[in-house]
């Protein structure tokens, strides 16, 4: 019979290929759609994300888990839809105009795919306007935006301009150069210094923690 | 008369120096912006001169001796052979006109095309039938990385794609960067140079930015997630890597001799804003023998002293680090968890050098009054320069757009610790 505790172990090990058949087993074994996401495959990542935070993994740790957690996602996704398996909010992601960084943009993406948000990546080198165009059209509740670079900075606070205009979304921002500080200077709700963190203040912010 | 070289040589091995020896554009690391140059040459009054970008990933500009004389700068570059994309910097040199509106100088071969969405792409080794090797987004100020990675089979993959970029030194390579130490040294400031092939796990240098057909694992989060799920794969890569840098070091010593006084070993970044990248044991397991295999020899060899690049916030693996013959730490970023300048001192400041750690680049030197840069360049000095054991340099490159006013307070600060009391 399917484990739903070992499909967490195996995702938090990283291994993809054994996630991919546990999550398929368990879905012809006729398990609960809901119950393999959350105590299989957000459960595992949760862990991963505390650890994270904690210092007892590490980015590569991080990146493995989260591919494992994709393999999952990929053979549970139709099953989802079929049960109306809602997401918990949907949030838009995205590296801020001028800036090609994306490795702390990929890993909130993980994250929040992980605790069970529809993620919609745009990606980098993202206008103003794309985040405003990408919430509006997808009912975002929440939109995250990353900078790696000083110069880079400055275009959060474009976004946050825009977007505040739309209203009903919450700006939470994160990266290297940027600080709980500058959040507060430029009208953001909120920042979070690392990945997992990113996904309890999204929680927060859209009431759902 | 005492030279730059002197004072970084006394800082080096842990004298105290006369004055606090200064470092920008030593390494690719330690540099400027070519906006901060253009900008910095107009504050001094010197000659107009386009700006000559001899690293062009990051857009550093090349600080000729006039404006390292301005800026009271102690040790120099060693050229190295080639940009980050591949192109020859021996040859001629043109112009081209970034959207910022400033005219810079890169090398002749090195080809730069706009891109339907405002920016630029650079391919190659100047190569326009490859697809390019980097783009430089629309408002962006630097180049990074598109990356190449071709499909690959887990159970095929073959560590020679993952080392075609490293080979042996030619005569004719050998000859000209002999050249380029010679007229490094002749300069009377401390030589830096840049060792080829010994940056293990460099991420800058993952993508293979210099090659025309990349192949192995070349996508970032790819080659990350190696560290955790291939370390076998990582070892041959490293393997290969460093019998062909040994085998250079031997050629180097040879034609080099004591023209260099530093050599940057690795600039494989081990930390985040808050925390390692990797863990304790995955440093210790896939990258200490390396590196303790490099300096080892080095040491025995050379009076060369052996430089690390690491961002973030590394203090847990400093031990490490001076525990496999590192004698000096760039870029020391005193904002990280656990960085702080004074614990750093005490802790390794007799074992280790500090080069870098003068002022932050991610908040006070681009967005700081000039009175916080000048009070933060004087508590640094006042910490790090004591008893030697520090360079002064920035908290890595001098970012674009840094006020020229901050600048300038940094340069007067150090003036004004260096003459007080005195």
């Amino acid at each position: 019979m399917a484990d739903l505790d070992q499909i967490s172990e195996m995702l938090q090990k990283g291994k993809a290929k054994e996630v991919e058949r546990l999550v398929g087993e368990a879905l012809v074994e006729g398990l609960n759609v809901k119950e393999i996401l959350e105590k299989g495959l957000i459960a595992g990542m949760g862990i991963i994300g505390e650890k994270f935070k904690n210092n007892q993994v590490y980015v590569p740790e991080v990146l493995i888990a989260a591919r494992a957690m994709n393999k999952g996602m990929t053979i549970l996704e139709p099953a989802m839809v079929k049960a109306g398996v809602e997401p918990l909010g949907t949030v838009v992601i995205g590296t801020v105009s001028g800036d090609l960084h994306d490795i702390g943009k990929n890993l909130v993406c993980m994250m929040f795919k992980g605790a069970g948000f529809k993620v919609v990546d745009l990606g980098t080198d993202v206008s103003p306007e794309k985040f405003a165009a990408a919430a509006k059209e997808n009912r975002a509740c929440l939109v995250g935006l990353s900078a790696l670079l000083t110069t880079t900075m400055p275009a959060m606070k474009d976004c946050v301009d825009l977007l505040k205009t739309q209203g009903g979304v919450k700006v939470i921002i994160g990266g290297a150069p940027v600080t709980q500080a500058y959040a507060d200077e430029i009208g953001a709700n909120g920042y979070s210094p690392d990945a997992a963190s990113a996904v309890e203040l999204g929680k927060k912010l859209i009431g759902a923690a | 008369m005492e030279t730059g070289r002197d004072v970084v040589l006394d800082a080096l091995n842990h004298r105290q120096p006369s004055k606090v020896p200064v470092d920008f554009g030593g390494t690719s690391c330690s540099g400027m912006h070519c906006s901060v140059v253009a900008a910095l040459r107009d504050h001094f009054g010197l000659e107009k001169r386009v700006v000559k970008i001899h690293e062009p990933f990051q857009m550093l500009g090349y600080i000729e001796e006039d404006l390292r004389q301005a800026m009271g700068v102690d040790a120099t570059i060693a050229m190295p052979l080639s940009t980050m994309f591949g192109d020859d910097v021996a040859g001629d040199w043109k112009e081209w006109k970034t959207w910022w509106g400033q005219t810079v100088l890169i090398p002749s071969g090195m080809r730069v095309a706009a891109t339907d969405d405002g920016g630029f792409v650079a391919y190659p080794q100047g190569d326009t039938l490859v697809p390019p090797c980097a783009k430089m987004p629309a408002t962006g100020y630097f180049f990074d990385a598109v990356i190449r990675q071709e499909g690959f089979d887990e159970d095929e993959l073959d560590p020679t794609d993952n080392t075609e970029e490293f080979t042996v030194l030619g005569e004719s390579d050998l000859a000209r960067i002999a050249a380029a130490a010679k007229a490094a040294r002749d300069s009377g400031l401390a030589v830096v140079a840049g060792l080829p092939g010994t940056a293990f796990g460099d991420i800058a240098f993952v993508p293979g930015m210099s090659l025309k057909k990349p192949k192995g694992v070349r996508d970032v989060a790819e080659w990350y997630m190696s560290i955790a799920a291939r370390p076998e794969f990582v070892h041959k890569v490293f393997d290969r890597q460093c019998e062909v840098a040994m085998e250079n070091l031997k050629l180097l010593k040879a034609r080099v001799g004591d023209n260099y006084d530093v050599v940057f070993v690795c600039g494989t970044d081990f930390g985040t804003q808050i925390s390692t990248f990797c863990s304790l044991d995955a440093l210790e397991e896939l990258y200490l023998p390396y590196y303790g295999k490099i300096n080892r020899w080095i040491h025995e060899n050379t009076s060369w002293k052996t430089f690390k690049h690491s961002c973030g916030a590394i203090e847990p693996f400093i031990e490490s680090l001076v525990g496999v013959g590192f004698d000096v730490l760039n870029p020391v970023q005193c904002s990280a968890t656990g960085m702080d300048p004074r614990l750093l001192k005490d802790k390794y400041g007799s074992r280790l050098t500090f080069w870098g750690g003068g002022i932050d680049t991610q908040k006070t030197l681009p967005f700081g009054k000039p009175e916080e840069v000048r009070a933060q360049v004087l508590e640094r000095c006042r910490i790090f320069n004591e008893n030697g054991g520090f360079v002064f340099n920035a908290i890595h490159n001098v970012q674009a757009m840094t006020p020229t006013a901050n600048m300038a307070a940094l340069l007067d600060a150090i003036t004004e610790f260096n003459t007080a009391g005195k």
